[in-house]
């Protein structure tokens, strides 16, 4: 067994029928931006919710910085940060107010100080006083990620994080991945359906279809044995069936 | 590494209790109903001073005529009755106010999309329901406060009526019995809005409740017209005298908590009238009581199995 | 069918497939249905009990060996029976139209349907005038049934049947309760429609129902000073008529303003004109329908003037392009 940040075993989710996630073994070792790839469907948002602690898994565990997700799901919940697809946050409150409530949830000791800190990485200190609803999708985006890494965690999940955005908010945001992996060394945990966004953000990958891990190798010797995205593509079309099946979130 | 925050219930319900303060519907509901409070401390008085002046006049007419003046009827009326619309008022707009609340609580969340965040913060579902009901504890509180204060400066401001201690103790009595009513309906609305897939029928369910124990019930159990639950002495008329109508008081009594809460408002507010019996299997306070722990265990139920994966609701 | 027509009766008929399978109309509906019932069946119990009653004493009489004719025999009116059921829809059957209306637009914003019905060739008013055909169609089938139910359980109970005097009286009343049920969907309907927040624009309808069918006639109510002396102030002053009219006079403004808070609400008008239409207040029982239907005329234009109003209202206005999805 290697000696993963995040160390998956066997882990499984089962909805009524229909078995969403079956046995999944992976591993992501300590500052890897991991980008977990698969059709709409797969069983990607449902495995993170398991690795969030927001569901339990109907079998298998995994464990998170060492902490387990069902035997320990508030250790767990200190060393992440979740970033949900399309991030609205309460409209009627301004950024402040919605990220001091975060701060003070995650026990935060000085929040006043660490929600300008975390805005002025983000470059998006001018947002502090407007209240959210008035946020376009890009600017709702970066909230919501300044709300995942207020207290610094150790891994950050992200949910399709470039759906909806346009071009200009995609690049902002895998600047802004990168350097949350260089400047903190947080460990990134990234769903999404786009191959070209792994190609350009990640260092590792893991293609998921119908809920089992059909393929992951580290970006470097993927390429290496790839080729370039055009490449890629038609790797992960060969791995994946054209249409995703069986999962319920 | 972070403190892990032993307050998240006190920080989850201060948030809370600002957001709702930014809704127009709440306001709009609470404004309502603290307008109606003062509209029954002003119908109490006018219809009072009306009578008093009929009063007066039939007093000359009387007295022109040769006739003995009988005893001025508004000086049997208990002080405290001036306020019996009040008991209305909470059943109707309170609740209604209350249920509002608690949907608006939980609902935010899910329609801000934030649950899912809220579940990866290191607290447990029962700190997240603690301070739900925290907020709605203390918003019902505040609309039960400024109810109060009205109603004490009515007595305070109108010197022609005078509470004795008695008095004072029991009209606390009734804000405290009517904020357990509301707070009621406002816990229902917290399970209903947390556990349902859809917008509105996590929104009609209470009110399907309300419905229900407002103006359906009573009229097996007290009188049988259900209009008669807006005006606070004919909702206490008994139900016929019958085996039939003893029986469904006896059996649908402790489900009709709106009688039990008019029954014991009349006793606290002096307009009980005399002969009146409860006649469920239940004593009012004791059915009132249990109601309320229902309604706290359910909301603590449903908020601690809340599928925090859940987003925004259907239509 | 000519061209104007098709696009509505496509758009109603959809509307009425859609609510048929909606669970929660057709939950709402059964449950007036049975709040309806139940009220007309205590009511004949406690009917019943009273011609019990009166039996038994005149069975005394009778054995005593007195003149049982001395006191009246309490007549039996079933239509006065459907005093519980009408005042479950002058509340619940209010709160139906108010769900129906407020279903009827917030499932077209909810899932984006509004701007694909407002991309087809169908002019405004013809889907307004849809929407609001299969709201009226749902209301007053769901109306009729309850009167249905309550007119072959009053023959039931009564055991003297219902005259077509009776009948007549009852399908005047459906057809009153119906618009009275229509103007709450309108109410509910035009407000989710214009409203940014479709769950706020339920509230606001919610907040008039209760304003106009609780809070208007329990001001009206409460205000009546006879209603303040258990017995009336003026019986418990031994006042004879002529005086009290004369006192009453010197408080006129007071009366009026009470009178006027009264029938600022719809319900109140529905409410004076089918007691008196079906006898249940004192004063019309038995009378002839004819002079009762013209004596009620304004209560009952009121009500269809309140419908009309608000579908002019909802006509007047059009559909704006940020209020075609939820939010």
């Amino acid at each position: 067994m290697t000696d993963g940040l995040i160390e998956i075993q066997n882990l499984s989710q089962r909805f009524g029928k229909v078995q969403a996630v079956r046995g999944l073994t992976l591993s992501v070792n300590r500052g890897e931006v991991f980008g977990f790839l698969g059709h709409n469907g797969a069983g990607k948002t449902t495995t993170v919710h398991m690795l969030t602690t927001l569901a339990p898994p109907s079998g298998g565990t995994a464990r998170i910085a060492g902490h387990d997700i069902t035997k320990d799901p508030l250790s767990v919940r200190r060393v992440i940060g979740y970033v949900p697809e399309n991030v609205r946050l309460y409209d009627t409150l301004t950024t402040r107010e919605n990220l001091m409530f975060f701060a003070r949830l995650s026990g935060i000791s000085a929040p006043e100080r660490r929600v300008n800190e975390t805005l002025e990485f983000l470059d998006s200190s001018h947002l502090i006083d407007r209240r959210v609803g008035e946020f376009s999708k890009g600017m709702r985006q970066r909230v919501g990620l300044a709300q995942a890494i207020l207290h610094r965690p150790e891994v950050l999940f992200l949910d399709e994080p470039t759906s909806g955005l346009d071009p200009m908010g995609i690049k902002m945001l895998r600047d802004l991945i990168k350097r949350l992996n260089n400047d903190f060394g947080m460990t990134i945990f990234m769903n999404t359906h786009l191959i070209s966004e792994i190609a350009k953000t990640c260092t590792s990958i893991g293609v998921l279809s119908q809920g089992t891990l059909v393929y992951h190798d580290t970006m470097e010797s993927a390429v290496r044995k790839y080729g370039d995205d055009t490449s890629l593509e038609e790797l992960y079309l060969s791995i994946t069936p054209v249409t995703g099946q069986g999962e319920a979130a | 590494m972070h403190s892990f925050p032993r307050s998240a219930p006190l920080i989850i319900a201060g948030q809370s209790v600002l957001y709702i303060f930014r809704e127009r519907t709440v306001a709009m509901l609470s404004a309502l109903f603290v307008v109606l409070v003062l509209i029954s401390a002003y119908l109490g008085w006018s219809a009072t001073s009306t009578v008093n002046a009929i009063y007066a006049d039939a007093a000359v007419y009387l007295k022109g005529i040769g006739q003995t003046v009988p005893a001025n009827p508004v000086l049997d009326i208990s002080p405290l009755s001036l306020l019996r619309n009040m008991s209305i008022y909470v059943s109707l707009i309170g609740a209604l106010a209350a249920i509002v609340i608690g949907y608006q609580l939980i609902a935010s969340d899910r329609k801000s999309g934030v649950v899912p965040i809220l579940g990866t913060r290191p607290m447990t579902k029962l700190a997240y329901a603690r301070g739900k009901i925290a907020a709605l504890a203390t918003l019902l509180a505040a609309l039960m406060a400024v109810a109060a204060v009205i109603s004490v400066s009515t007595f305070l401001l109108l010197p022609q009526f005078t509470l004795s201690a008695h008095g004072w103790l029991k009209l606390f009595g009734f804000f405290g019995l009517s904020y357990a009513y509301m707070a009621m309906f406002g816990l229902v609305a917290l399970a209903t809005a947390a556990q349902s897939r859809s917008e509105s029928v996590g929104l009609l369910l209470p009110v399907t409740l309300w419905l229900t124990v407002t103006f359906i019930l009573p009229s097996l159990t007290s009188n049988i017209h259900p209009t008669a639950a807006i005006n606070p002495i004919s909702a206490l008329a008994p139900a016929p005298d019958t085996p039939f109508f003893h029986w469904t008081g006896y059996l649908v009594g402790p489900f009709s908590i709106a009688e039990s809460f008019k029954y014991l408002s009349a006793g606290l507010l002096d307009f009980l009238p005399p002969g009146a019996v409860a006649r469920s299997a239940i004593s009012p306070l004791a059915d009132l009581a249990i109601a309320f722990a229902a309604a706290a265990g359910l909301a603590t139920l449903a908020l601690c199995r809340m599928d925090m994966t859940r987003g925004d609701y259907n239509v | 069918m000519s061209d104007h027509k098709a696009p509505i009766s496509a758009i109603a008929r959809k509307d009425i497939s859609d609510a048929k399978r909606d669970r929660f109309i057709l939950t709402i509906t059964i449950f007036l249905v049975l709040a309806a019932l139940a009220s007309l069946l205590t009511g004949a119990i406690a009917m019943a009990t009273d011609v019990a009653t009166y039996n038994d004493a005149k069975a005394t009489l009778l054995a005593l060996g007195k003149n049982a004719d001395t006191f009246a025999k309490p007549e039996f009116y079933p239509l006065r029976l459907l005093r519980g059921a009408i005042e479950q829809i002058e509340i619940i059957g209010a709160v139906l139209g108010i769900l129906t209306g407020f279903r009827a637009a917030a499932s077209e914003r909810g899932r984006q349907t509004l701007a694909l019905i407002m991309t087809r060739p169908v002019k405004q008013w013809q889907f307004l005038a849809g929407k609001l055909g299969a709201g009226a169609a749902l209301l007053s089938a769901g109306l009729g049934v309850v009167f249905l139910l309550a007119a072959l359980l009053l023959a039931a109970t009564s055991g003297i049947g219902l005259s077509g005097n009776d009948l007549l009286r009852i399908l005047i009343v459906w057809i009153t309760s119906s618009f009275y049920a229509t103007s709450f969907f309108l109410l509910a309907f035009i407000s989710t429609l214009w409203m940014k927040r479709p769950a706020n624009a339920l509230l606001f309808s919610f907040i008039v129902w209760l304003l106009l069918v609780l809070v208007a006639p329990q001001i009206g109510d409460t205000l009546d000073p006879d209603n303040q002396v258990a017995g009336g102030v003026f019986k418990q002053l031994q006042v004879p008529k002529a005086e009290q009219n004369k006192i009453k006079a010197s408080y006129a403004t007071f009366e009026t303003v009470r009178n006027d808070i009264e029938v600022s609400s719809i319900t109140k008008h529905y409410e004076r004109f089918t007691f008196a239409v079906l006898g249940i207040k004192d004063t019309y029982t038995g009378q002839p329908l004819g002079p009762i239907l013209i004596e009620k005329s304004g209560d009952f234009f009121w009500i269809i003037f309140a419908t009309i109003g608000l579908t002019g209202l909802m006509f007047s206005r059009r559909l704006k392009s940020n209020r075609l999805t939820k939010e």
